[in-house]
């Protein structure tokens, strides 16, 4: 057990560290695009005001808001105080709206979207690719080609071929938009509906996409699993194959755990595209527009999110692939 | 004479391979064994040896595929029964194998009392867990290996350990006939040993009643087999008992073999070592007359021409080649000299 928590204090070590360099990365790379963010809202603010003495005031006065007037490293201090409070500032393209306001409302789109969407695909890529190993014949020569296929399809070309089929030849799902724009968020039947039929355009073009990379992966596995000698030594004892096939596919099905957590984790950096094509309302959405408005706080508050999943899932997969695999096991305690 | 435990009549076996060819691995091989006693099975790779191992359990999937003959355990003609009654009535409780490759064949995400409980349950569904954890604590400790080993992972142990363990599952339902292809091979001098000793004490205590051996170790044979039989392309060449096969092989390929080793026998170092020129033919083509006569530094033209069926000699010995026992045993004597 020792060694167990050895190896864990060490990997939680890694952990910090990651997270602390990716923090500042998160502070500094948005910061290096070559863009005025105040240039931006002044677009929008001080339209039709001709002064320049006015607009000279606005300016400065959104700069000393912002506190962009003061050195760098104040900045970043100022912004290290406020992010261990939780608080992430006022976004500059939807100000005066709060960046945690616009997180959490985001995030909750995103999450509703991608975890169903990531699982499903998940289950019925590995369902399918074990079935091709097991039967074989026909089913895996329609099911490999497939497969390679869809996963080389671009999530962006799964979600406008789907988009152009059945939201705008076949009229039966809208457009974009998580739900109807002419409805107010409620607990209503009609807001519900609504919010179901906006969803699974960009539910099904995730799934779709992600089956056939996971069945390849799974059908790969299995077959290797299969020609291993203790199906062969199994079998020749007498074992029953009901049990064989256990074992076959809880072996196959490890490496793709890794898949599942680490695609749980990026979700957020996957959801963009799919978000974007159907302008759903998640994260991915806000990362866009975060990005061409020059959105420091905001796009810092994003991807810090993004970095911290991606870094949750991978210390979950360390714990979890060690309670499964007994030969992780055994590395670990080493 | 001895009660007889195996016997087996002109087996022919066959893989079929991704072209569709057909490669008899198993020529029309017969055999019998009495209880108590053991056979050794000798012969290059890839002279049907494993292929041999894996046929004699009746039990076939593809690539392997049977062609003809009888198998006859303890008076029960097998090759007649349907795969699934082999499969529970006697694979692993009649006839038990030991895979050539210990290292890869326990799963490696289960224990091994897990396994276990799932090889009797096969034949026995009504034992109870702690009737099997009794049970192989038994015969696990009889067996001189730690009961601890039951609730490890296969990766937790050592290699020796490993090929042991197998040795121990294999034969957890006593069977009358354990077949043991190379269960030695890819271990040290001192795991060896221990194998050995396993595998006697195992029949000493009679929970196996016969044992098949397969190597390519001859003086392994020697030490531990009562006969042997040297396989070539498929077919036997040579059957007789062990001290006669290492002192004195009739067949040009037996004595090619015994040759090309070191006996550990008083007046060793004085023996030269030989080896024999070229590879076993293509069974996908076997040749039309004596297998081995491209090989064969004796053959003449007769050879190439027919093929050439098992003869006795001697007592109980048989061998397959047209040239007369004595003829053979004179020239050897000859090149001696």
């Amino acid at each position: 057990m020792k060694g167990y928590r050895k190896y864990f204090a060490k990997k939680l070590l890694w952990f910090f560290l990651t997270l602390i360099i990716a923090f500042v990365l998160n502070f500094v790379l948005p910061r290096l695009m070559p863009a005025d963010p105040i240039a931006n809202i002044m677009s929008r603010t001080a339209r039709g005001i001709n002064e320049s003495a006015a607009t000279r005031a606005m300016y400065e006065n959104y700069v000393k808001a912002f506190g962009l007037d003061k050195p760098a490293i104040v900045q970043f201090t100022t912004y290290v105080r406020n992010a261990f409070r939780g608080d992430f500032g006022q976004s500059f393209s939807q100000y005066p709206r709060k960046v945690n306001d616009i997180i959490s409302n985001a995030i909750l789109w995103t999450i509703g979207l991608q975890m169903p969407a990531i699982i499903v695909g998940w289950l019925l890529g590995n369902i399918l690719g074990a079935l091709a190993a097991y039967i074989r014949k026909g089913f895996d020569k329609l099911l490999m080609p497939l497969s390679l296929f869809l996963s080389c399809v671009p999530a962006f070309g799964m979600a406008v071929i789907l988009l152009g089929l059945f939201a705008v030849k076949l009229k039966i799902f809208p457009v974009a938009g998580g739900y109807g724009f002419d409805l107010i968020p409620t607990f209503s039947w009609k807001f519900i509906k609504s919010i179901l039929l906006h969803y699974q355009l960009p539910f099904w073009s995730i799934v779709i996409i992600s089956i056939g990379g996971q069945a390849i992966g799974m059908r790969s596995m299995s077959i290797y699993e299969l020609n291993a000698d203790y199906v062969k030594y199994s079998r020749y004892l007498g074992v029953k194959d009901r049990k064989i096939v256990r074992y076959v596919f809880r072996n196959a099905m490890l490496p793709q755990v890794t898949g599942l957590a680490l695609s749980l984790g990026t979700m957020v950096g996957g959801a963009l595209v799919a978000e974007t094509v159907f302008s759903y309302p998640g994260l991915g959405t806000t990362i866009l527009k975060a990005v061409t408005a020059s959105d420091y706080p905001l796009l810092s508050a994003a991807t810090l999110i993004i970095t911290i999943m991606v870094l949750v899932a991978n210390f979950a997969i360390d714990i979890i692939y060690g309670l499964i695999d007994p030969r992780v096991k055994a590395t670990q305690f080493e | 004479m001895g009660k007889t435990i195996l016997e087996v009549k002109d087996l022919t076996t066959k893989y079929i391979t991704r072209f569709r060819e057909d490669v008899y691995a198993v020529d029309h091989v017969s055999l019998s064994l009495e209880e108590g006693k053991s056979l050794g099975i000798a012969g290059e790779s890839g002279c049907g040896k494993s292929t041999l191992a894996l046929s004699l359990m009746g039990y076939y999937f593809p690539p392997l595929h049977y062609v003809s003959g009888e198998i006859i355990i303890d008076g029960k003609n097998i090759s007649k029964m349907d795969p699934d009654t082999i499969r529970k009535n006697i694979l692993g409780k009649e006839i038990a194998y030991i895979p050539q490759a210990a290292m890869n064949a326990l799963n490696p995400t289960q224990r091994i009392i897990s396994f276990i409980e799932d090889v009797i349950h096969a034949h026995y569904p009504e034992m109870s867990r702690k009737e099997i954890y009794e049970s192989a604590r038994k015969r696990f400790e009889e067996l001189n290996l730690s009961p601890a080993v039951l609730e490890k992972y296969p990766v937790e142990l050592s290699g020796g350990m490993k090929q042991r363990t197998v040795i121990a599952i294999s034969t957890i339902l006593s069977p009358k006939v354990l077949i043991a292809d190379e269960p030695s091979s890819a271990l040290d001098v001192t795991s060896q040993k221990m194998v050995i000793r396993m595998l006697k004490n195992l029949m000493e205590k009679g929970y196996i009643k016969s044992m098949i051996f397969i190597t390519h170790e001859l003086p392994l044979l020697y030490n531990v087999t009562d006969d042997i039989m040297v396989m070539y392309a498929g077919q036997i060449v040579e059957k007789s008992t062990a001290k006669d096969m290492i002192f004195d092989p009739i067949h040009p390929y037996s004595k090619g073999l015994m040759g090309s080793i070191i006996v550990p026998e008083a007046g060793a170092r004085n023996t030269k070592l030989t080896a024999i020129p070229g590879t076993p033919p293509n069974l996908k083509k076997p040749p039309a007359g004596c297998r081995f006569a491209e090989r064969c530094k004796y053959a003449f033209n007769e050879c190439k021409a027919n093929a050439v069926g098992l003869k006795d000699f001697d007592e109980g010995r048989s061998y397959r080649c047209l040239i007369d026992s004595a003829r053979l045993r004179e020239v050897y004597k000859n090149e001696q000299q």
